[in-house]
């Protein structure tokens, strides 16, 4: 019996000896001096207008950066193709491959945990942009974050440029002089946070001015050009002459109602839009668009790039950005009209 | 129960407990179950340019081989277009950075080919939009190119055979111009003076001075012109001068370059660019990180791929052969 203890010990030392060697073959790692930073970027659909206009500037902000802090940046940016699927291979792909930080512009919003269960595992911190994770999510870690803009603010001013241009000359928007501006409207995805938002505030905003309004219809063209050109034309036919205002969720939707406005060779149409592309801010400019309402892309995509290179260096100095509860940034608009 | 047990049975439970959690955690390791490591690659694709504007149907075919064939794939564009210098310091960077094997569109071919001779440049080389190393390098240099000359070559024939009498023909060209642009614009000299008999003009043209570009070009013009841009980035530039010129009609005849970017098609598309020699970017892309992945693990020897090139018009956009080279779906 007591050889038999004997056994029993020898046994549970030996056991506890092959668990610390098994447990101990992770190893720890190295805090190694950071000479380069690796983001993984991903965007929801790499042919978005605006999205295309902040990989820009964030493609120009690792330039500056590496030129002025001498850290190289390299930038891994993947198009999704609005598959949300495609996007969580492209984030394992990211990780797999070593990327410091990922910058995330989710396929689908409310699949956001899917992505922070990945960084999480992976001690990869996340920097969500132009469409937020819903609360939950956000509040799951404090290593992930969010750089986008306000809506309600964008459409509150989109609502604004409409407000001041009937206060000056009502004639220009009341076309049929019969006391009433018919509007279309033409919305963003339906899952997206901001469609609805602008939808609401931009309408409330004309109510709030004393613009007397009415809806003849509106639709879902997905903040796309040629989806936005499509239902449009489709109106010009159904309500001839009635259209006098065209509300976009965003400026490519503009740019399609007047694509499709040149087209049925419909004149004096008013058309706003929001984001501030370059192809809006060209359309503003050369009078065809009478407004959009825009935010500082380089401002953007410089908050995005300062969180990813903080994070990567173990916020070794202070964030040069102020972050809303630790975590939020959002980019203030500025109403942009011809002078 | 343990206690009807007998002392050799406990020790037998106990033991085989013990046994299936050493297996389980072994089973986590590499000491049972060894798992084929992936070897990846580390590439850096370095431009000529300063953005990636002109490589988008390269960059495609570029990520499905890093995809397919375990790539580790670094984009880098210069802080400034066309400045040699700048791509020269970004190859010592990358080489030092732990790349196996680079892929270059260079500024200027002869210098980087200079780098290899000196042995500061050791990795292996693929080079894009220019001929492969000089002799010696067979071992780690390869091409996956087009032939730009030819290209150009017939695009100047084009031009000379679609330029009304008397219509001169013009050639935009600049200091910061790529290897590949400048044996564009040889190009098309070539085919113009063998349609026309007579040379092209060379135009200095300066990027970004737009407003008044045209006005300037148009100085002192008795008669109208033919203009071709052997650079993407000065077909673009040209391109949306015309569009925003009213009367430029008068006094352009047509728009000729290469190019296969959306912006650029969509000129085309608009009849403000007349004739475009296009290239099949997406091949460029994928054939070039398999020739870096075959010289890094020492498989191939120097080797040039030249890919096809096509002259389009307007209505051969709509074309299914060309809609699959331009507009690419991985």
């Amino acid at each position: 019996m007591r050889s038999l203890k004997k056994y029993c010990i020898l046994l549970s030392e030996l056991w506890l000896c092959v668990l610390l060697l098994l447990t101990g073959c992770g190893g720890t790692k190295k805090a190694e001096d950071k000479k380069s930073i690796r983001i993984g970027v991903s965007l929801y659909r790499g042919d978005d207008t605006f999205l295309n206009n902040i990989r820009g500037e964030l493609e120009q902000c690792a330039k500056d950066f590496e030129q002025t802090k001498g850290v190289k940046v390299v930038l891994d940016i993947q198009d999704a193709k609005g598959n949300q699927n495609t996007q969580n291979d492209q984030i394992e792909r990211f990780i797999a491959l070593g990327c410091d930080v990922l910058c995330i512009n989710p396929v689908d919003r409310t699949a956001a945990s899917v992505i922070i269960d990945k960084a999480m595992a992976a001690q990869t911190p996340v920097i969500f942009f132009n469409r937020q994770p819903v609360e939950e999510d956000m509040d799951r870690w404090d290593r992930i974050y969010y750089v986008g803009a306000v809506a309600r603010e964008s459409a509150v001013l989109q609502g604004s440029i409409v407000v001041d241009c009937y206060r000056e000359s009502p004639e220009r928007l009341d076309l049929n002089d019969d006391g009433v501006v018919s509007y279309v409207l033409l919305e963003g995805e339906s899952s997206h946070q901001d469609s609805l938002i602008r939808t609401e505030w931009s309408v409330q905003t004309l109510k709030d001015g004393g613009v007397p309004i009415e809806k003849l219809t509106g639709g879902i063209a997905n903040w796309e050009r040629s989806q936005a050109s499509a239902l449009m034309e489709q109106w010009l036919e159904k309500y001839p002459g009635r259209i006098e205002l065209v509300i976009c969720n965003n400026d490519d939707m503009a740019l399609g109602a007047i694509d499709a406005m040149e087209r049925a060779g419909a004149e004096g149409i008013s058309v706003v839009g929001i984001d501030g592309t370059t192809p809006g801010l060209a359309a503003v400019e050369n009078g065809k668009l009478m407004g959009t309402v825009s935010i500082d892309k380089a401002q953007y995509a410089g908050a995005i790039l300062a969180i990813a290179a903080g994070e990567a260096s173990g916020w070794e100095s202070e964030p040069e950005l102020e972050l809303e509860e630790g975590k939020y940034y959002q980019c203030p608009w500025q109403i942009v009209v011809k002078n | 129960m343990m206690k009807n047990m007998t002392g050799k049975e406990k020790f037998f439970w106990i033991s085989y407990g013990m046994a299936l959690v050493v297996l389980f955690l072994l089973s986590s390791t590499d000491l049972i179950i060894k798992e084929e490591k992936v070897k990846i690659h580390p590439i850096s694709v370095i431009v000529e340019a300063d953005s990636d504007d002109n490589y988008v149907n390269f960059k495609k075919g570029m990520d499905l081989a890093a995809v397919e064939l375990n790539a580790d794939v670094s984009f880098i564009t210069l802080y400034e277009q066309g400045n040699r210098r700048q791509q020269e310091e970004l190859i010592l960077r990358e080489q030092l950075d732990g790349s196996r094997a680079l892929i270059v569109a260079p500024v200027n071919r002869e210098a980087v080919i200079q780098m290899q001779e000196q042995n500061s440049l050791y990795l292996p080389l693929v080079f894009i939009n220019s001929e492969a190393g000089g002799e010696g390098e067979e071992e780690r240099a390869a091409a996956v190119t087009f032939d730009f000359f030819s290209m150009g070559k017939r695009l100047g024939k084009e031009m000379a055979s679609e330029s009304l009498p008397g219509e001169k023909i013009y050639i935009l060209e600049n200091e910061a111009m790529s290897a590949a642009g400048r044996k564009f614009a040889e190009g098309i000299r070539s085919g113009v003076a063998e349609v026309l008999g007579s040379p092209a003009i060379s135009y200095a043209w300066q990027p970004g001075g737009k407003s008044t570009a045209l006005e300037k070009m148009t100085e002192g013009w008795t008669q109208r012109v033919i203009i071709a841009a052997p650079e993407p980035e000065n077909l673009m530039e040209a391109a949306q001068l015309l569009q925003e010129t009213e009367n430029a009609g008068e006094w352009v005849g047509g728009l000729y370059g290469r190019g296969s970017s959306v912006p650029i098609l969509n000129y085309l598309d608009k009849g403000i660019i007349s004739g475009l020699c296009v290239t099949d970017d997406f091949s460029a892309g994928y054939l070039s990180v398999k020739a870096a992945i075959e010289l890094a693990e020492g498989k191939a020897a120097r080797e040039e791929t030249y890919l096809e090139s096509y002259y389009i018009r307007r209505g051969d956009l709509r074309d299914e052969k060309f809609e699959k080279i331009l507009y690419p779906v991985e």
